[in-house]
């Protein structure tokens, strides 16, 4: 199996905090990762790290082969970023920003068109996609720069929290599209704080802390490293809050 | 969708990545949505926003014209002083601009959402650069509009100008741009490349002093009557040489403006060449030179953005507190957490100082302008115009940044709205940090005014009482209509001071302020002739006491409707 993203041993400090020591970790074709992590753990470091926004101090990174600090545009050109933040122009409505986002790629016009009416059904934009975005709610934009990011079908998508701001039915389709797109050949690298969502649709699974990766597998193999039979939540607060494990005991009782 | 996993289609095209020119098409689309929904949306925004920029276009075209009428009544002092007011009005620009350019290039290259999105796509560095470049330079150019073309239009009115002394003014403008354009660019990528938070700040106090200390330079050269006449011109020629170096572009600009003035079409010519091979050649370098460093410049900005030294330790922590001591304990905790917002945010602070600051600085020179003698003559003119300037100045303020406090609490509604105060003691408390510090700066200000104007102590006080309820209303207008017509949920400050009811809030400020200024012209017509060196009779004392309880009693109104609207209101 090819290899997605490959970070070999980066380091990242913003003056004298470490947010990410000696990272090393390989993300697969075809695969979906999940990356977890407590608040400050250095998961969105990581991320504009693999999407080139920040720069490894040691260690390099590489998108589809390229290399991320020499080969910055190869590589963005194989993924697609969401922020955490969706971002759109304010004054353009969500058909306009999908334009200027294929264009951007060179998607043709026709593939774009048929995408676009794929992508609003799937994700029941029609409502709202001829508005100005400004006077979208936080899930209506989210929709949208998801619908942005799968235009040009990038080999890598890297999303950050994808979840918040969805209803109910549409978390069910964007899971069901990852998965889709996983079984196509494409990656997915997502930072969440949902571990159900990352239970459920994740092929493995990386905790960080403190700037170090201190878990690595599937969720059976979380399980096995942490000599537990509990849910990914217990298996979570095990590893990076040790002393947390007694009150997961009351709790399970 | 497409399955294959192989290479992108662009790239497989051997397509470039995106380019500036369709960042730009964005941009130009993004313009035109946002000028239609103003038209369609906001009528009477569009229109007060267009009222005014035409008001301001013909007072300062008024106030040029005045210059150099004043000028050409003696044709030495045209001769000597027209060339120069060119000169130091391009070096004006030169500065500001490069400023202005400066915090314009660091908000949208190193801090904005949009190049965290763009840089994470295939763009090009240099695209992206050169995209937000253009757009600070179309911002930079709306100076020409309501500071150039005054300018030519005044100069062209008095005197007899060739036809193409209109074109070639253009020209020197637009060719102008470029130079603070690419200077602010350039130091805008040192700052996010170089310097972190503690060494911004330092720098920002080092250009405060480098600006204090260009300023008493300025005006020791501007200073008449200390020395004999001829070493006086000679060491202000010398100094105001300085300014009109070869190498300078306010000095190509101001020459070749001169020239085509007085019909030297190939004088002008050459100018025009030596500023636009300039300008074009350093917005080359700087360009290629930011572009090839850009990515590691916005690393730095990026990596350093949270990052302090050391724990943050204000030296003014305690002063909120102490500054409201005399509100009850609740009260005064919002008052103060207003306060200490204020203080972190430069750019409130930093635009009351400037305003306040140049204000001032003419103060402090109104006599130099009557050569150093007391302004009898003047009557109540001056203080007139200063109250009506102050009072402008703090309507500007609190339309901006007094109106949205209400709006932005909406977003901490939840914290707010469970604690234990009214909304009329949530109005008090927003009311109290407005007054504090739009009242403190402009009585602070009207003090400074009367000392150089050398006021009896009863005609200060009087000054002083009316600058007070102004600041009253004002406050009062700001924070009344921003609990009338909020925009919760809104959390750029900027949109809510735009929106209808910041509109409504600056229309009811500046009616306040004519209103005001109305009857204080009433009290200077009053006094004509004995100016404030007269006695304060009882008629001076009835219009300033119905003027300042007009302020109040607006303000207080305001203020009783926005309580009684919070107050019906579901939060």
């Amino acid at each position: 199996m090819t290899t997605a993203i490959d970070i070999e041993s980066v380091y990242k400090h913003y003056g004298r905090k470490v947010a990410v020591h000696d990272l090393t970790l390989s993300i697969a074709e075809g695969e979906l990762f999940a990356f977890l992590g407590p608040n400050g753990a250095g998961k969105t470091t990581t991320i504009k790290m693999i999407c080139g926004l920040l720069r490894p101090q040691r260690g390099q990174i590489c998108v589809c082969g390229h290399v991320m600090g020499t080969d910055g545009l190869a590589a963005k050109a194989q993924l697609a970023y969401v922020p955490d933040q969706p971002f759109l122009y304010d004054k353009l409505t969500g058909r306009e920003f999908l334009s200027f986002v294929a264009e951007m790629y060179a998607v043709p016009a026709a593939t774009r068109d048929a995408t676009v009416a794929e992508l609003t059904e799937k994700l029941d934009m029609e409502e709202f996609l001829d508005k100005l975005t400004e006077s979208y709610s936080h899930g209506m934009k989210q929709k949208v720069v998801l619908a942005a990011a799968l235009l040009h079908d990038p080999r890598v998508l890297v999303i950050d929290e994808p979840m918040v701001g969805l209803d109910p039915r549409t978390v069910r389709v964007v899971k069901d599209l990852f998965r889709t797109r996983v079984r196509q050949g494409r990656t997915v690298f997502m930072s969440t704080h949902t571990l159900e969502i990352a239970e459920a649709v994740a092929d493995r699974i990386g905790i960080i802390d403190q700037g170090k990766l201190i878990a690595l597998g599937t969720f059976d193999e979380l399980r096995h490293q942490a000599r537990s039979q509990r849910s990914l939540e217990d298996i979570f607060l095990e590893l990076t809050h040790p002393s947390n494990g007694a009150a997961g005991d009351v709790h399970e009782r | 969708m497409s399955t294959s996993a192989s290479v992108p289609a662009w790239l497989a095209r051997g397509a470039r990545p995106a380019g500036v020119g369709l960042l730009l098409r964005v941009k130009l689309r993004a313009a035109g949505n946002q000028l239609a929904s103003a038209v369609a949306e906001a009528p009477l925004r569009f229109a007060m926003t267009m009222g005014f920029l035409v008001a301001i276009w013909l007072g300062l075209y008024f106030l040029f014209r005045t210059v150099f009428e004043y000028f050409q009544r003696t044709p030495l002092e045209a001769a000597v002083a027209i060339p120069l007011v060119f000169s130091f009005f391009f070096l004006a620009l030169l500065v500001m601009l490069t400023v202005s350019n400066a915090i314009i290039a660091y908000m949208s290259l190193f801090a904005a959402p949009e190049a965290m999105y763009l840089l994470a796509s295939p763009v090009h560095p240099r695209a992206y650069v050169s995209m937000k470049y253009i757009e600070t330079l179309v911002f930079s150019s709306w100076s020409l509009i309501l500071l150039g073309l005054p300018l030519m239009m005044a100069m062209a009115d008095l005197t007899d100008e060739p036809w193409y002394y209109y074109p070639l003014f253009l020209s020197f403008f637009l060719c102008f741009v470029p130079i603070p354009g690419a200077m602010g660019l350039l130091l805008a990528w040192g700052v996010a490349r170089f310097l972190n938070r503690d060494m911004r700040r330092k720098l920002l106090i080092g250009l405060l002093i480098v600006l204090a200390i260009t300023v008493v330079w300025f005006l020791k050269t501007m200073k008449v009557g200390e020395a004999e006449a001829v070493r006086w011109l000679k060491q202000f020629l010398f100094r105001i040489s300085l300014i009109q170096g070869a190498f300078l572009p306010n000095a190509w600009v101001s020459k070749g403006v001169e020239a085509s003035m007085q019909d030297r079409s190939i004088e002008a010519l050459l100018y025009l060449g030596v500023t636009l091979a300039n300008g074009l050649f350093l917005s080359w370098l700087v360009l290629r030179a930011v572009s090839s460093r850009f990515l590691v410049a916005f690393d730095h900005a990026q990596s350093t953005k949270g990052w302090q030294r050391r724990a943050y330790v204000e030296p003014t922590a305690g002063l909120p507190g102490l500054v409201f001591f005399y509100l009850p304990h609740r009260l005064r905790l919002i008052a103060a957490k207003d306060l200490r917002t204020f203080f972190r945010d430069p750019l409130q602070w930093t635009q009351l100082v400037i305003l306040f600051g140049l204000m001032i600085l003419y103060l402090v020179n109104v006599p130099r302008y009557a050569g150093g003698q007391p302004l009898e003559g003047w009557g109540m003119i001056i203080p007139f115009l200063n109250f009506g300037a102050i009072s402008f100045i703090l309507a500007t303020f609190t339309s901006r940044f007094v109106f949205p406090l209400v709006s932005l609490e909406g977003l901490q509604m939840w914290l707010i709205g469970m604690l234990p105060l009214s909304p009329r003691q949530l109005l008090a408390a927003k009311f109290a940090f407005a007054m504090t510090v739009a009242a403190g700066v402009a009585v602070g200000t009207t003090i400074v005014a009367a000392t150089m104007l050398k006021m009896p102590l009863p005609w200060a006080l009087l000054q002083i009482t009316v600058t007070f309820a102004v600041s009253f209303g004002l406050c009062g207008f700001a924070v009344g209509f921003g609990a009338r017509l909020p925009m919760f949920g809104q959390r750029n400050a900027a949109r809510i001071a735009n929106g209808f009811g910041g509109t409504v809030n600056l229309i009811a400020s500046v009616t306040l302020v004519l209103a005001m200024l109305v009857g204080m012209a009433a009290l200077g017509i009053h006094n004509r002739f004995a100016g404030f060196q007269g006695a304060i009779d009882m008629r001076t004392l009835l219009i300033a006491a119905i003027v300042s309880a007009f302020g109040i009693v607006c303000g207080v109104i305001a203020l009783t409707i926005g309580a009684r609207h919070l107050h019906r209101a579901e939060l």
